[in-house]
């Protein structure tokens, strides 16, 4: 395995020097959890964020969590330092679920800057005007760490820095730590559970016709692939969407990618 | 479903080690990419595949795989100490009541309500392991989505050191603290174990 030691680090096989800043960094980051541990309140929390964040060298801070839709106490957690006005227009926009730089945090694992977000998702005009907003009302390039908890909305937290300005790189790396167990701790202190409706799972052959209906096909080429008549699809099509509650074929597939029948995989790359 | 807890150096040929090795292979080769050896081109099986490392398995009545764990013991050679040490602040914890988690594997062929199920069956199982061995605290390397999964368990976790950037991977050390107090912790945060009590269901190889 190829080990790529970065920043003056120790290599394979050689014991780990840790320069002086570095240990400081961790320092910060380790205070931050410290604060947190013991945390049983947002603005405990919110406290601790708007602490980390200056002593990071980080204006701005924003934690956000969209609890599943389906979930009958529909529950955001936002926590945020953000300007009132870029706030104001945000939510105007209904941004919450559009916002490029959520969108972008779907699609990794790992924490970005926002510079890469163009490398990342298709911006579409909409957006372009949205980070232009933002810079307006004084929020510039951020770095955001990505949360998906399987079952559960996915989330963020972000740092961000005033326009003009430059990331902290030397903080990142305590960003990304931060921002993890941050994530954590909204998910602990607002008692977010993995969402696990109850009742009977799709069967096999439900699942199946429910996949090739996502690869685009009908009923009955579906029942030409699978050997089975086009009324039988059609029954195994109406008893999943029973099982899983859902009016239509459209949302069927939607709900079976969420939950985790299917996965984008089995669709385009079969 | 079944738990078994068995030391490396029982029967290589058993079925349920080769499913698990196969599922390995299909889970961080074939899955997450990862640039380990496979055997046969059928087994992902590593350096730390040795009679040392202990594994926790569940499989299905029929004896499929469908979740399992390594753990190292930490005096020896482990993936932390001679893959990642970068990954440490400090020293790399080692020490007899110090095991390593290794190779968290989910069968793929599951849903993603059965891989839940498993998982939350298996992290219970290890916790249960650790307070019937005496282990006080277990490490892990994780790429970060996966630690924050680890995180979301609800047990006691603590970094060893930064994350960073190995490869294309971004990685962190973590170690857990297991106490008597840890199962509530899990069942607190929503894990749920599929064998009712623990001990029962365990077929411990030789």
């Amino acid at each position: 395995m190829h080990i790529k030691a970065n920043r003056g680090s120790g290599g394979l096989g050689n014991a780990p020097s840790v320069d002086a800043e570095e240990m400081t960094s961790l320092a910060v980051a380790n205070e931050f959890l410290e604060l947190t541990r013991c945390a049983t309140t947002n603005d405990q929390l919110r406290d601790a964020l708007a602490t980390i964040c200056e002593s990071m060298g980080f204006e701005y801070f924003a934690l956000t969590h969209h609890v599943d839709p389906h979930a009958t106490e529909a529950q955001v957690i936002r926590l945020h330092n953000y300007p009132k006005p870029w706030v104001e227009w945000f939510d105007d926009h209904r941004l919450g679920v559009s916002d490029p730089v959520h969108r972008a945090s779907r699609v990794t694992d790992a924490g970005f800057c926002w510079a890469r977000v163009p490398s990342m998702i298709k911006l579409t005009a909409a957006d372009r005007e949205v980070l232009a907003m933002a810079r307006r009302e004084g929020v510039g390039d951020g770095f955001t760490v990505p949360a998906h908890i399987p079952g559960e909305a996915s989330g963020s937290c972000s740092f961000a820095v005033g326009p003009g300005k430059e990331v902290p790189a030397h903080y990142v790396p305590v960003a990304q730590l931060v921002g993890t167990f941050a994530f954590d701790t909204a998910r602990r202190v607002n008692r977010i559970r993995c969402v696990d409706t109850e009742g009977p799972p799709l069967t096999g052959r439900q699942r199946d016709c429910v996949l090739w209906a996502a690869r685009g096909k009908t009923n009955w080429e579906t029942a030409q692939i699978l050997g089975l008549s086009e009324e039988t699809v059609m029954q195994h099509h109406k008893q999943a969407r029973e099982r899983l509650d859902i009016p239509n074929k459209p949302m069927l597939v939607v709900r079976a990618l969420y939950d985790g029948y299917i996965c984008f995989d089995d669709v385009f790359r079969p | 479903m079944f738990l078994t807890i068995t030391p490396g150096a029982a029967a290589p040929d058993d079925a349920v080690f080769r499913s698990m090795f196969e599922a390995r292979k299909r889970v961080f080769v074939d899955l997450l990419k990862w640039d380990v050896p496979v055997l046969g081109s059928r087994y992902e099986v590593d350096q730390f595949d040795t009679p040392d490392a202990t594994y926790l398995i569940l499989t299905d009545d029929a004896g499929n795989h469908l979740g399992s764990a390594r753990l190292l013991p930490t005096q020896r050679p482990h993936i932390l100490d001679t893959l990642f040490p970068q990954l440490c602040e400090g020293s790399v914890p080692s020490g007899p009541g110090v095991q390593e988690i290794t190779r968290f594997c989910l069968d793929p062929r599951q849903n993603a309500r059965q891989r839940r199920r498993t998982r939350d069956t298996l992290v219970h199982a290890l916790a249960a392991h650790a307070l019937a061995r005496g282990i006080a605290r277990y490490t892990g390397v994780a790429e970060m989505g996966w630690l924050q999964q680890i995180l979301a368990f609800g047990w006691d976790c603590e970094p060893l050191g930064l994350p960073r950037q190995v490869g294309a991977r971004l990685l962190g050390a973590l170690t857990i603290a297991i106490t008597r107090d840890t199962p509530r912790l899990l069942e607190r945060a929503g894990l749920v174990s599929a064998i009712a009590v623990p001990g029962d269901a365990v077929r411990h190889a030789a």
